[in-house]
């Protein structure tokens, strides 16, 4: 009784979805041990599917998510071990945690059975209390597998957004960057590449602190990325630099998105977060890639080209767009 | 009929109580299950020793070996493993003597069971 309670109560605090039970195959031809554990592993909270045949046992692990398997060694069809084997080959986005039933029980058996992918071992006649406590170490394995991955998805979204401003990040910039141009050669449309640099960030620093040079930023990449297309790309690129991709943007379109958010941004009062308020002046420097050009050309190089027509916006004297040709950085 | 006399019970029922938590109904539950299984099987080995097929004997007497050992029936167990190795060494006096003493055990079983409900 404690015990069942117990069980459920951890797979409550795992990540497995809300509140259902841990899920478990039985994959067994004796019909008394397969009725037994049925009961049995109801009785301790486990949902119970259950199959007399290898065939059919492997079909519900492909088909379902079950994340203990207690499967005989000896089961027609496919027998454990290779059922174990065919398994492992799955690759399912879950672990599932193979034990396996057997009544021999030479170290040869347990050897084989081991390096074809099962987690556990047991010897039937099957003795309850010890599959209760091997049952246990499954859902410690279980519940590790599943913290690993929540923080592995975690580290994606922080490898993938960029955490002050909670646009993309550079990272996935690149990674839009090339999936774009592949597509632009395919379907013949070109894109837009813009550099947007902020004037003279250092001196809202210095002036209100760092903290509002923050605030400030967050409160740019939103408000760009708001006046942008929802298909459009936008990511930090670092410091106070964001990168913008425009789909099926030519050189007319991209000076003037440029252009229009040069003029939305010197409107706007920015909050320093420390009560006053302060403007921002951009400098946007763009380029477009042609695929009818027919050059092989190399995404990199979009970028290169737009770094260097930001250059020239500043260099010419900020608070202005410079959007230029691909070609005309080949010349 | 073959066999030494058995001096010991056919059905450890302690052992079985004590591996399933102790639920009588339960025990019984299985019984009925191990019934129904050892009749369909007793019938395909009786079918498998007439036509020599030593797969099934092996394959079969594994099976109710498993059964019984669950159930701590020592003496089917036994019965059942002689059945087996008849199987794995193609040995068709040995197939015929396990098939008597599984009979002959089942029966004991079943009488035993009978008597003490």
């Amino acid at each position: 009784m404690n015990q069942s309670s117990k069980v459920e109560r951890k797979m409550e605090s795992g990540d497995l979805t809300d509140k259902a039970k841990v899920s478990v195959l039985v994959a067994e031809d004796d019909r008394v041990t397969r009725s037994l554990l049925e009961k049995q592993l109801s009785q301790w909270g486990y949902c119970v599917q259950t199959s007399a045949d290898g065939h059919q046992a492997l079909e519900i692990l492909k088909k379902t998510e079950v994340r203990i398997a207690i499967l005989d060694w000896m089961i027609p069809g496919l027998e454990g071990p290779e059922l174990c084997r065919r398994l492992r080959l799955l690759k399912k986005p879950r672990y599932t945690y193979l034990i396996l039933l057997t009544s021999r029980d030479s170290d040869a058996d347990l050897i084989e059975g081991l390096e074809a992918g099962a987690d556990d071992y047991m010897t039937k006649p099957i003795n309850l209390m010890e599959l209760r406590a091997r049952l246990k170490t499954a859902g410690r394995i279980i519940e590790l597998e599943d913290s690993l991955i929540t923080a592995r998805k975690k580290l994606a979204r922080l490898a993938l957004t960029d955490s002050l401003t909670g646009v993309w990040s550079r990272f996935r910039f690149q990674q839009f960057l090339k999936e774009e141009y592949n597509r632009s050669r395919r379907s013949a449309q070109p894109f837009g590449l813009l550099m947007v640099d902020v004037d003279n960030f250092k001196e809202i620093n210095d002036t209100f602190g760092h903290p509002a040079g923050d605030n400030v930023l967050k409160q740019l990449a939103q408000l760009l990325k708001k006046n942008l297309r929802n298909y459009d790309r936008i990511a930090r690129y670092g410091g106070d630099e964001f990168i913008i991709l425009l789909l099926g943007s030519d050189l007319g379109g991209t000076g003037s998105v440029a252009r229009r958010l040069l003029e939305i941004i010197r409107q706007k009062k920015f909050k320093t977060g420390t009560g006053s308020t302060t403007s921002v002046r951009l400098s946007l420097g763009g380029t477009v890639f042609f695929p009818e050009s027919g050059k092989e050309s190399d995404p990199e190089k979009l970028i290169v080209t737009a770094d260097r027509a930001l250059y020239r916006a500043k260099k010419e004297g900020r608070d202005r767009t410079v959007v230029i040709p691909l070609e005309e950085e080949n010349i | 009929m073959t066999g030494e006399v058995k001096t010991e019970l056919p059905i450890n029922r302690k052992e079985a109580l004590e591996r399933i938590g102790g639920d009588e109904s339960f025990l019984q539950e299985l019984l009925n299950i191990y019934s129904e299984e050892f009749e369909k099987k007793f019938a395909e080995l009786k079918q498998a020793v007439e036509g020599k097929d030593f797969k099934t004997i092996r394959e079969a007497g594994h099976y109710l070996k498993g059964a019984s050992a669950n159930l701590s029936l020592p003496a089917l167990r036994e019965a059942s493993w002689k059945m087996e190795m008849a199987g794995a060494n193609s040995d068709l006096e040995a197939a015929r003597e396990a098939l008597s003493l599984l009979q002959k055990e089942y029966q004991r079983l079943q009488e035993f069971l009978k008597a003490s409900s």
